[in-house]
Formats: C-alpha cells, structure tokens, sequence
C-alpha cells in the first residue's frame, strides 16, 4: 500500500470508503493500510522518532506502527546481505508523526469550506486532484492548435458537457487561488488579469527585434496563464452564484452560529424552512450533524421532530441514513450524551468531544481575523478556527497557542521552547477534553547511532513533520495547515498525510440510503 | 585419523599416471568401520558431495548369525568416516532401491513400491507409493540421480519420479520383453528432451527408454553386464559378453575406447570417476581406466566399495576411505616432476624463503613476467589440495608473489583461505564430510550448513554462518525444534530455555518451533510459543490448525489486518454452531463489525440470527427495512415494511416506538400511493415519493383537496405545507390560486417567502401584492422589496412614511417619468419648510 502524492505536500492513500468503513462499519481495515504506508516511509527515512495522536483509531495506527516494527525487525533474516532492510535506525530528517483521528474534530469538516478549493470541492468536488466541471460554465476543452480547425464547428459547448479541470500546484494561478478566503479571491483574479494585460501591451512597446523575440518567447506561458485565468474566473463567478443565493446564506448563519456556540435551537425554524424547500438532504443533515457534534446532542423530543419532518420530505428509507448517523456518532440524542455537557468533570472525557470547553480555552472562534492578510487559521472559516488544527498547533506552535489562549498579543515567532517540550506536554489538560485517547511516543533506537548521526548531520537541518488525518481531511484544513507550515517554514517541513480528502457532503454520502421505495424495474 | 599429519607428505605419492594425465588417491580417514563388520555383505549407499553412508545388509547373501540383535534387519547411516549418525530399524520388507538425493535425503524403495524418504537423517520420514503396477509385478531395482530416481519392475517397467516435494511417478515407454541384463540411467538436466531417459540393456541390445518411445540403439555385443553413464551424461560405459569395457557416446554412435581387464570375473561394477576415467571394481580390486584404454590397477585387502562423486570416486572399505580424482592441472602444473612452471617456481621460492637463500629473489625476478599467473595458480592448486600443509605451502607461496607485485586484487587469495578454512572444518573426522572444493562450489555454504544441522552440529553450523555471514536462523530454529522434541522438562521449562537462548536474534520464526511442539502433541508449549512470534500471519493459521480459535482471534484482531480477520471468522464460522460463533464475536467489536459489513452484502439471514440473538430489535427492523427497498413488487414492499414493525412491537423504548410509527407511516403511504396511481395517473407517478413530493405533486397537479387530506393523515406541519403549497403553485403558475391565498389574513410561514418565490418566477405584479404583508420588516427591506418589483413609487411611498429622505432621494436617481417626480414631491413634502 502506498500513497498518493497529491501535491508537494500532500500525501493521500485515496481510499474513499475509508471514512464510512472507519466510523460507519467499525472496520479499521484503513488503519492497517495507513500503517503499511507509513511503514513504507519508515523503511526509506528511518524510524520516525515521536508520534503524537489524538483519538482511538490514531491510538491504534500508532499501536500498529510500533507493532509492524517488530514484525520487520523479525522479519529480516539474519543475513548481513540485505542492508537495505537492516538496522533501521530513528530517523534524523523526521521530526514527528502528528495522528489525528477524524472523530476527534467531525465538527469542523462538517462546515462549509470557504476557501476557494474548498469552495470548489463544495460546489462541484474534486477528485484526484480533478474537477468535473459543465463546459457551460468554463467552456470546452481547449483543442491542440494544429486540430482546432477542423474540430471546432462540433465543439461549441454542449449542454451538460462535463470537462475535466486539474487542479494542482502545476497551475500557477490557482496555487495561488486555492487556500485563500473566497472573500478574496475576485481581487486576486482582477489583479491578474490587470497584470496579464499590461504584460499583453507591451508587444507595442516592443521596438528591437530581441525585444520582439522576448514577447514572443514569452507568449505560450502567457496564453496558458490566460486560459487558466479564464477557467478560474468563470468558476469563480459560477460560485459567486451560488454563495449569493439565500439557501446558501442560510445555511451559512446556521452554521455559522453553530460553530460560535450560539444556542442551536434559535435556529431550527431555519432549518424546517430548508427541508420545507426541499433542499439537498446531505445540506440539512450537515446542519443537524454539526448542532449535534457542536453542543453534545440534540434535545430527544427535537431530534424526534426533525426525524419525523425529514423521513416525510425526503422518504422513510431515510429510517436507515438515520440510524447510520447515529452509529456514527455524527447526530445523538441528547439524553444518551448528557453527562458530556459538563465541561471537563473528567469523569467521561475522552468519549466526545466537548467543543463548548474547547471553543473558549483553545480560541476556536477568532472574529477579528481577516481574510486578506490572515494572522490565524480561523481566516479559512472565516473566523472560526478547526479544532482538529488547533490541536497540530498545540503540538508544533505551542508559544502561539499559549498566547492565544491567555488572550495576550499573538506573536507568531517560534520560540525554542516547543522544542523544548515535544508532544502534548502544556495542554495535557485542555486535549483531554477532545474524544479519544491521547498519547505520544518515542520511537528510541540504538543512542549510540543516533547520536552520531545527530553530530553528522547538526541540529539546523530542515526536519520534516507528518501529520497524518485518519478518516479523512477537508481543503480547508488543508490550507490551515499550510498556513502554518509557512510559519514554520525554515525550520519545518510539513507532510500532510490522510486516507482521503473530505467534506461534508462525503461524510453524508456515507450514511445517506441511496434506495427508496419506487418500484425498481 | 587426521587430515593434517605433522609431517609434510609427499605431494606427488599415490599420483598415477594415465595417458596425459595423473591420478590420485587421496587418503581422507582411516578406520572407517568396525573390523567385524563384513561390508561385503552390505549394499551401501553414498550421498553426494560427501555426504553420508547408509548400509543394508544385502539379503541376497548368507550372513554368519551372531546373535538375535544383529539378526534384525535395519539401515545403518554413518558419516564418512565411519561415525554412526542413525540407526533405522527396519521391518518393511525387501530392499529394492537404497539412494540418496543431494539433500542428503535417503530414499528406500521397497519391493510393493513403497517409497520411504528419509529427511534430515534421523528418521523423519514422508512415504509414497509408486503406483502403476508397481505392487503387482514388483520393484527389481532402482537407480538414482541427485533429485530423483527411476525403479524397474520385474515386467521390465520403468517408473521415473522426478523432484520429492510433490512426488508424481510417472510410467515411461513400454519396454521389450526379454531379460533386462543391466540398465542406467540420463538425469534429466543433460538429456535433450528434459526428461530423464533410461538405457536398458536386453539381450544383445540396449534400449534408450523415455516417457514417450524405446529405441533400440541396435548394438552385438550383448547382454551387457554393466552400464554406467558418465556424470554429464555424454559417456557410457558397457561391460560387454566378451568381458570387455566399452566408453561409447550417449547417442552410441561412437566408440571411443575399449579395454581388456583380463579377467573371468564379472565385475561388481562398473562406475565412472569424473567424466574421463571409468571405474571397474571386483571385490578387493580396481581397474581406472582411462581414455585409450590404458588402466591402472589398486588391490585392497578386503571389500572395497565404489562411491561415485562429480569429479571422482570415494573408495571405501573396512579401514581407509580415500578420494580418488583426476589430479587438477594447476596442481599438475605445480607439482609434476621437473615442472619449470611460474608457478612452480615460485613454490620454490618459499623453501629458498626459508633458507634465506639470496636465489629466491633472484628466482622470482625470473618469473617475474608471470608472476600474476602464478599467483592465480598456488591460490587455485590450495583449494585442490587435501593436506592442509600443502594448502598452508600453496598460500605461502601465493602470499609471497603477491607481495612482490605492486598491483594484485587480493579477493580471490582471501575468499580461498576463508573457503579452506570451512572444508577443513567439516572434514574432521568428527563431522565427517569429506567434500571437495569442487563440490563444495556446487554445494553452496547454505547447504552444506543445511547438511551440519542434519548431523545436529549446531555450534559448528553457527561458527560457518557467521564467519560466512549467512543468515543463521535456520539453525536457531532447528536447535529449537529439536529441544523441543527430546526435552523432558516442563513446557515452562522448555519455552524460556528457547526463548532466553534465541533473544535478540534476528529472522527467528517462532512460528516453525511451535509447530514442531504441536506436531510433538505439546500445544501447551506451541500456544507458549507462538506468544513470541511477532508476524500475526505466522501465529494465526498454526492457532487455528491447533483449535485455539479465541487465540487466533484475538491475535489476528491485534495484527489489525482486517483481511487476516476476515479470514479467522471465515474459517470459525464454517466451524462453530451459529450461537457459540455470535458469543465468540460479541465481546470483540472488531470482530462483530467486520461480520456485519460483510453479511451486509452477501448473508442478510445471518445478520438477522446475530440481531436476534443480541436483541437489538432497531438493527434487525432496518435489515427488513433495506431488503424492502429491494422488492421490486408493492406487495412484497409492504409485507416487509410489515415484518419489520413487527420487529418493534413490544418495545417500550421510546426510539423504538418513533421508528415503529414512522414505517406504518411508510407502509400508510405506500398504500395511498398506489390508489393515487390507479385513480390519477394510469402509471406509478407517485408510488415511492416520500410525503411531500407526493403532496407537491398533488398541488401541483391540481388535486388540493387530495393534497390536504394527506396532510391531516400524516399530521404534516402547517409550515411544511403551506411552503409546498407555495412551491408547488408557484411552479404551476396558477396566481389566481395564490392570489386567492393572499387574502388570507396569516399565513405560518410569513409573505415574505411568498414575494420570493413568486418574484423568482418573474411575476412582479403578484410578487407586490405580498410586500404589505410583510409587515415586521425593516423599512429599507420593503423599500428594496418594492424597486425589485418595479414599483418605485410605491418605495416612496414607504420611505415617506418612516420620513426616510435619504432612501427617498436614492429613489429619486433611479426614477425616471412621472415616478421621478412623485418622488420628488414627497421628498419636499418631507423637507422642513422654512
């Protein structure tokens, strides 16, 4: 089992059941393949000298990581020929391998994703790094210069037409579209297409033959920056249309106010409304899902209701998504959840996730944040900050965190200090209050070795974290996480590692009965 | 006793010299086997590369009786120097093949065909039967090559089984009749078919038999006593009528040599010594005779026994057992006398060396040419050297040319001495392998330390791995699977005595030793074993062979390889009853999910037992549930639906009486449904809607009335309806019914969805009818709602009532005619007069 590089920095195993088999079926198959993947890094870089999770199934796939380890160190033979598996010794490249589970945080990935790739994925999803895309939309797929004659009467754009659109780090424009804000988005599309222009005219500044020679040299990379500035602009609008739209503002403020912890029930009105308007199923039980993760739960008599409105709107096999969604944990009574709401008793930490502790003492909910020039992650959401990322940064940017939480000046510089203090060490506390078990382990190796190499290669290289989404991760945490690598940037590298890219709508897809009673012939 | 006698021997004695080239006889062991023992009584057997002797007292020939002990019948395995390694007691009838394969595996072929192979030397066996007639007519002889053999049965049959792991005897072409005089066979590597092919002496002919045809080669000279193929197979030698020996071509188209031994005696055999000299034997006398014919003659003192090897024959008899071959060319090169070679010359230098005669350096600048060559020589005629003080001279010499030149790649002199150190190692007496360096290259270090663990000579095995670096695990584990058959002590006892002594190296499979304690019937001590094997692919399928199905479990689940999983529960539930299957999984939610999901798919009925069984009522209603969304008829549907509120009927739990009511729900539907197809449409328009489709449809379609019985039916919510309503007439387009609407006083969903919805569909008239309505709006919100229609006065107009002049003069740039100037006017109306 290997990954998939998906960009520089993403490493995914593209297991698109992974996250239904994980928390639909209970079925760690994932876990095991995650850790052959990991084992696989292992074999190259060496051992990864800690490992930091968060949640069960993390639990497990470092479990199985250190169980692997003897297994390999049993399965060499003792034959001095083969160096190539022999000896495997702490890695001096690696720093850490950061787990997250997914079940930790399915808030977060429930909202929607406000940056512009999220966005994307939202409106018309991504997969393997492709958009499938209605050529209405941006038009048909550029034919080969030499064909375009004879072909082009057959392609003016059909209706309905699918064309697919990559989507990665090769297209210039859109590495720098993809983990901005989408607020933003339409001034760096402007500022482009100003730019392309000017750089267009200067063919009639263009006096001396080199010069002429420079533009036209020039010209391919100019045509197809223009082609994907087109692409991206239309897409862009086709967005707008949507994000414009009053289902979208409202379920935008629901979930808005879900996520800043504003009391759920205020708007459920909202949400009748939208079954009422028969709107997406995935949309509404988004909503419920997200009330139910946010605030432990939903009332029994409430859930009932909702129940009840949703099986009539949308059929009674929905009976089955529902009881899907509850072995998921994804929307519970809350009665079955009541002792959770007190925060941080201790008594049951560790089955769920209380996000109303968490929201305060890990700052979730930054307003001021702003979307054009971010100083926090929050900027994704457009100020609300994914717990499942506050947690890397209560490992990687301890200083940041701490200051965060104190309320003081949010100073971005890394300090020796989060060296100093690997793991969870500083917010042992707070994380007890996300679901799920809580560890971090050192990988130890022969000291001799290692501390040779340490000598070898010095203390100032460039090391490489992991952070490892099980169950899946969204663009926008994604972009969170670059943000913070260009934080870390000279001293850190981070590897973004998961099973597969999610948003919502898939974590619905999972549970969501695709059957229903009409005859089927 | 001792390979390496103090005193240099003569490198040139027991040299013999035939034709062009020279023979040897090297001495290996002496005092081979006890006096008493009368080896001319006995059929002996020589596994290849040195291996091991095994004796079985020749039935054919009468035998002094000693007493009842030596009476019993067995098959002695000694090492070549005579040191007994095993004993095998036999009672199994008559002896018809006695061989060995190059993995040193016995192989005994009884007269019914019975094929007993031996692994391992210590009486481990497996047995198969030849088969094809073999029991009926009986086997006459077998003859062997390194990983087969080919038996001969009394109506003249050949059966070749060729490879031991799966052993397939297979019937070669038919032969003639007639008395079969003598026969030998073509291993399979050197014939052109690929296949092994027999050469069968009848009559006055010989056959070349193979699976498919026997040819007659058509030759005089007949009956042929003996035959014997060369070791590549292009020789054979034949024994004619006349008492003459023969070398003729494989293909018998050519005779290259004939020889008169001069003798009355029929020889005992007649066996080749490498691929040039053929080997005839009586009892106590041995003819070598070489191409040309020309021969030398050894007589012994009593009953001498011809082993053939690659590259020579082992003589063995009561007291020596001496290696003759052909004398190597370097080794000729180096030691024939008068020899001018480089390299001989440079042998020399070390006995001037050593007298510090100044003429050593004056002979090596001589040769100083072909220096390097000679170099390459001594290294080479060391490896071919017995005595390990010629082997010590030969390095000597290669060390000290080596150090004369400047430039000379030194891999070569050091692997030699690391090889002449390991064949000095087993050719001790006391391990008694007294193998060639041109075997040893054959045999490869692996197996020769396959064949040291065979005689159980672990530390010596050990020490070879090491020095050799080959991985030495085979050797743990053998030694461990060995205590764990012959120790008396406790299983405890054992399992840590193995595991202390095993610590910490590498490539152990735990696996292997636990199975050798469960084949030992000790599966206390194989489960204690198996503990330490890390591999769960390796633990698990040895634990279910063993019946400890929770332990396989349980370290299958551990492992986390949902497939290894999968296939315990697979193999448990085909085993266990249905209630010990669901009791062994349900304290292992791992285990349970996985059976779950995949009887999801393809095993519905058990999922229901297991729900049943764990009295989860919800679980086993939603499979009914889901089978009903398969049913392709409406009676079914229903039926299931039915089956599957049954399920929840006496629960009191409110969930489950919310899920109860929600399919009779469903089932209520289904059946309004159909009558709505039959009275409405004449085809399922609304058979699997849910509820408000079908109320939209309704309305939509013009049947209200319908609409709103169902909505009571269900107890559908006022807002819900009214919103579908809305929809559904918007989408009809009939605004004479939403104008009707208008007229009502309340509506539960508010009119402000009603202006959106109506304006959405483009009718700006109706749209401001509903923009009144709205009244707990903000003024600047109706403000807006009005310009969207059009009715820019009618903004005004509520601009002018909340005195908003600023909204009033934005109204005023954007209206034009006759609206401009009311707005103007109400803008001046609001105005303060001065």
């Amino acid at each position: 089992m290997y990954f998939v590089p998906l960009e520089q920095d993403v490493l995914s195993l593209e297991l698109d059941d992974s996250f239904s088999d994980l928390y639909l079926h209970k079925d760690p198959g994932s876990v095991f393949l995650a850790a052959k993947a990991l084992m696989d890094i292992q074999r190259r870089h060496g051992y990864i000298p800690r490992i930091v999770g968060k949640g069960d199934n993390a639990r497990r796939l470092a479990d199985l990581l250190l169980r692997m380890r003897k297994e390999l160190d049993a399965e060499e033979s003792s034959g001095l020929t083969d160096h190539s598996v022999r000896g495997i010794l702490p890695s001096a490249s690696v720093e850490s391998l950061i787990i997250i589970d997914r079940d930790v945080d399915f808030g977060s990935a429930l909202l929607t994703q406000l940056t512009y790739e999220g966005l994307i994925d939202e409106t018309v999803g991504i997969k393997h790094n492709q958009a499938d895309v209605d050529t209405s939309i941006v038009g048909p797929t550029p034919v080969p210069q030499a064909q375009e004659s004879s072909k082009a009467p057959q392609q003016t754009s059909k209706q309905g037409q699918k064309r697919k659109i990559q989507l990665d780090a090769s297209d210039q424009l859109f590495s720098q579209l993809r983990d901005a804000n989408f607020a933003i988005v339409g001034d760096i599309l402007n500022k482009v297409a100003r730019r392309l222009e000017t750089e267009y005219e200067t063919r009639h500044s263009a006096k001396t033959t080199s010069e002429l020679r420079e533009f036209v040299n020039k010209l391919p990379t100019y045509q197809l920056e223009h082609q994907s500035l087109r692409v991206h602009t239309n897409l862009a609008e086709e967005i707008m249309k949507n994000t414009r739209s009053d289902i979208f503002r409202k379920i935008l403020e629901v979930q808005q106010n879900n996520a800043a912890g504003a009391d759920p029930t205020y708007h459920h009105d909202a949400v009748e409304e939208l079954i009422a308007r028969d709107v997406p199923l995935k949309s509404v039980l988004r909503l419920l899902c997200l009330e139910s993760c946010m605030s432990g739960g939903l009332r029994p008599r409430e859930l009932e209701n909702f129940k009840r409105q949703i099986v009539q709107a949308y059929g009674y096999q929905h009976l089955l998504t529902f009881h899907a969604l509850e072995k998921m944990e994804l929307l519970q009574s809350r009665a079955s959840t009541a002792t959770m709401l007190l925060p941080a008793t201790g008594a049951q930490t560790g089955t769920r996730t209380n996000y109303n502790y968490l929201r305060k003492n890990l700052r979730l909910v930054v307003e001021e944040v702003s979307e054009k020039d971010p100083s926090d992650v929050a900027y994704v959401y457009s100020g609300f900050a994914p717990l499942s990322i506050r947690l890397v940064q209560c490992v990687l940017q301890k200083q940041y965190t701490l200051s965060l939480i104190r309320g003081g000046s949010a100073s971005t510089t890394p300090s020796p200090a989060s060296i100093a203090s690997p793991g969870w060490l500083g917010f042992e506390d707070l994380v007890k209050n996300a679901r799920g078990a809580t560890f971090s382990i050192v990988q130890k190796g022969d000291d001799k070795a290692v501390r040779a190499r340490q000598t070898l290669s010095g203390n100032n290289a460039t090391k490489t974290v992991y952070v490892f989404f099980l169950g899946g991760i969204t663009f926008t945490e994604i972009a969170a996480l670059r943000f913070i690598a260009a934080q870390e940037a000279p001293r850190r590298r981070i590897v973004i590692c998961t099973t597969s890219l999610i948003n919502g709508d898939r974590m619905m897809d999972a549970a969501i009965e695709g059957k229903n009673f009409a005859k089927t012939d | 006793m001792d390979a390496a006698p103090m005193a240099p021997s003569n490198p040139l004695a027991n040299w013999e010299r035939l034709g062009d080239s020279f023979y040897r006889k090297v001495p290996i062991y002496d005092a081979v086997f006890d006096e008493d023992l009368e080896l001319d009584n006995y059929i002996l057997a020589g596994a290849p590369y040195g291996g091991a002797l095994a004796l079985h007292r020749d039935e054919s020939k009468p035998m002094r009786f000693r007493d009842a002990h030596t009476a019993r019948s067995s098959i002695d395995i000694y090492s070549c120097s005579g040191k007994p390694i095993n004993q095998i007691n036999w009672e199994h009838g008559a002896v018809r093949g006695l061989g060995w394969s190059d993995k040193e595996e016995l192989l005994v072929i009884t007269e019914d065909g019975t094929v007993r192979r031996y692994f391992g030397l210590h009486g481990d066996f497996t047995t198969f039967s030849l088969g094809n007639g073999a029991e009926e007519y009986g086997v006459r002889a077998c003859r062997f090559w390194t990983s087969g053999f080919v038996a001969l049965l009394s109506n003249n049959q050949l059966i070749a089984v060729s490879g031991y792991e799966e052993p397939r005897p297979k019937l070669l072409a038919p032969c003639p009749e007639g008395e079969v005089s003598s026969w030998s066979l073509i291993p399979p590597s050197y014939t052109l078919s690929r296949s092994v092919e027999v050469l069968l002496a009848v009559d006055k002919t010989v056959y070349m038999v193979d699976p498919t045809e026997a040819e007659d080669k058509v030759l005089q000279n007949g009956p042929f006593k003996h035959a014997s193929v060369s070791p590549t197979g292009r020789f054979v030698a034949l024994f004619t009528a006349e008492g003459k020996v023969w070398v003729v071509s494989s293909d018998f188209q050519s005779k290259y040599s004939e020889y008169d031994p001069e003798s009355r005696v029929t020889p005992r055999s007649v066996e080749w010594c490498g691929d040039d000299a053929v080997i005839i034997s009586w009892e106590d006398e041995i003819h070598l005779i070489g191409p040309n014919g020309v021969a030398a003659r050894y007589y012994y003192d009593g009953t001498v026994h011809v082993v053939p090897e690659f590259d020579g024959v082992r003589l063995i008899t009561n007291d020596t057992c001496e290696f003759l071959h052909k004398v190597s060319d370097v080794t000729q090169e180096i030691f024939r006398l008068g020899s001018t070679s480089p390299a001989s010359v440079l042998l020399d230098c070390i006995d001037l060396l050593e007298k510090k005669s100044p003429k050593a350096d004056e002979n090596i600048q001589r040769i100083r040419a072909s220096l390097p060559e000679a170099v390459d020589a001594c290294v080479k005629a060391a490896g071919h050297e017995f005595d390990t003080y010629w082997q010590k001279r030969l390095l000597k010499a290669a060390s000290f040319g080596k150090s004369v030149l400047d430039l000379y790649n030194s891999d070569e002199f050091v692997e030699m001495t690391e090889k002449l150190r390991v064949l000095t190692a087993v050719r001790d007496f006391q391990i008694g392998l007294p193998i060639s360096y041109e075997e040893y290259m054959r045999l490869t270090p692996e197996r020769l330390i396959d064949r040291l663990i065979n005689r159980h000579e672990y530390l010596l095995a050990i020490r070879i791995s090491e020095y050799l670096q080959v991985a030495a695990d085979r050797i743990y584990v053998h030694w461990a699977s060995q205590k764990v058959k012959v120790s008396t002590v406790d299983d405890e006892a054992v399992c840590k005595l193995i595991v202390k002594r095993l610590e910490g190296k590498p490539g152990i499979s735990f696996e292997l030793i636990a199975q050798a304690a469960y084949d030992e019937g000790r599966s206390h001590l194989a489960t204690s074993l198996l503990n330490h094997e890390p591999r769960a692919g390796k633990q698990v399928p040895l634990l279910l062979t063993m019946e400890e199905d929770e332990i396989a479990l349980d370290k299958a689940i551990e492992s986390g390889d949902d497939d290894l999983v999968n296939f315990v529960l697979l193999h448990l539930k085909t085993k266990l009853p249905l209630s010990s299957f669901f009791r062994m999984i349900n304290t292992r939610p791992m285990a349970s999910a996985l059976v779950e999901t995949n009887a999801r798919v393809d095993d519905t009925e058990l999922l229901k037992d297991l729900y049943y069984q764990d009295d989860r009522p919800i679980d086993g209603s939603n499979v009914l549930l889901a089978e009903a969304l398969d049913k392709t008829d409406l009676m079914r549907k229903t039926e299931t639906v039915g089956l599957a509120t049954r399920l929840l009927a006496d629960s009191k739990d409110p969930t489950v009486v919310l899920q109860q009511k929600l399919l009779t729900e469903a089932s209520q539907l289904l059946k309004i449904q159909d009558g709505l197809d039959k009275d409405l449409a004449d085809r399922t328009e609304f058979l699997g809607l849910s509820l408000n489709e079908t109320v939209y449809r309704l309305i939509r379609s013009g049947y209200g009335k319908r609409a709103h019985k169902l909505q009571g039916e269900f107890k559908m919510p006022d807002k819900t309806y009214w919103w579908l309503r809305l929809r559904a007439l918007v989408a009809k387009r009939d605004w004479g019914e939403l104008e009707e609407l208008a007229r009502a006083k309340k509506s539960p969903i508010g009119w402000e969805p009603f202006y959106n919805e109506i304006l959405g569909a483009g009718n700006t008239k109706l749209a401001s009818l509903f923009v009144p309505k709205c009244n707990n709006l903000p003024v600047a919100d109706k403000v807006d709602m009005w310009v969207k229609c059009g009715m820019v006065v009618k903004a005004g107009e509520e601009a002018f009532r909340a005195k908003d002049v600023n909204t009033l003069e934005l109204l005023r740039a954007r209206a034009s005619g006759p609206a401009a100037s009311e707005v103007e006017r109400m803008i001046n109306q609001l105005r303060p007069r001065k």
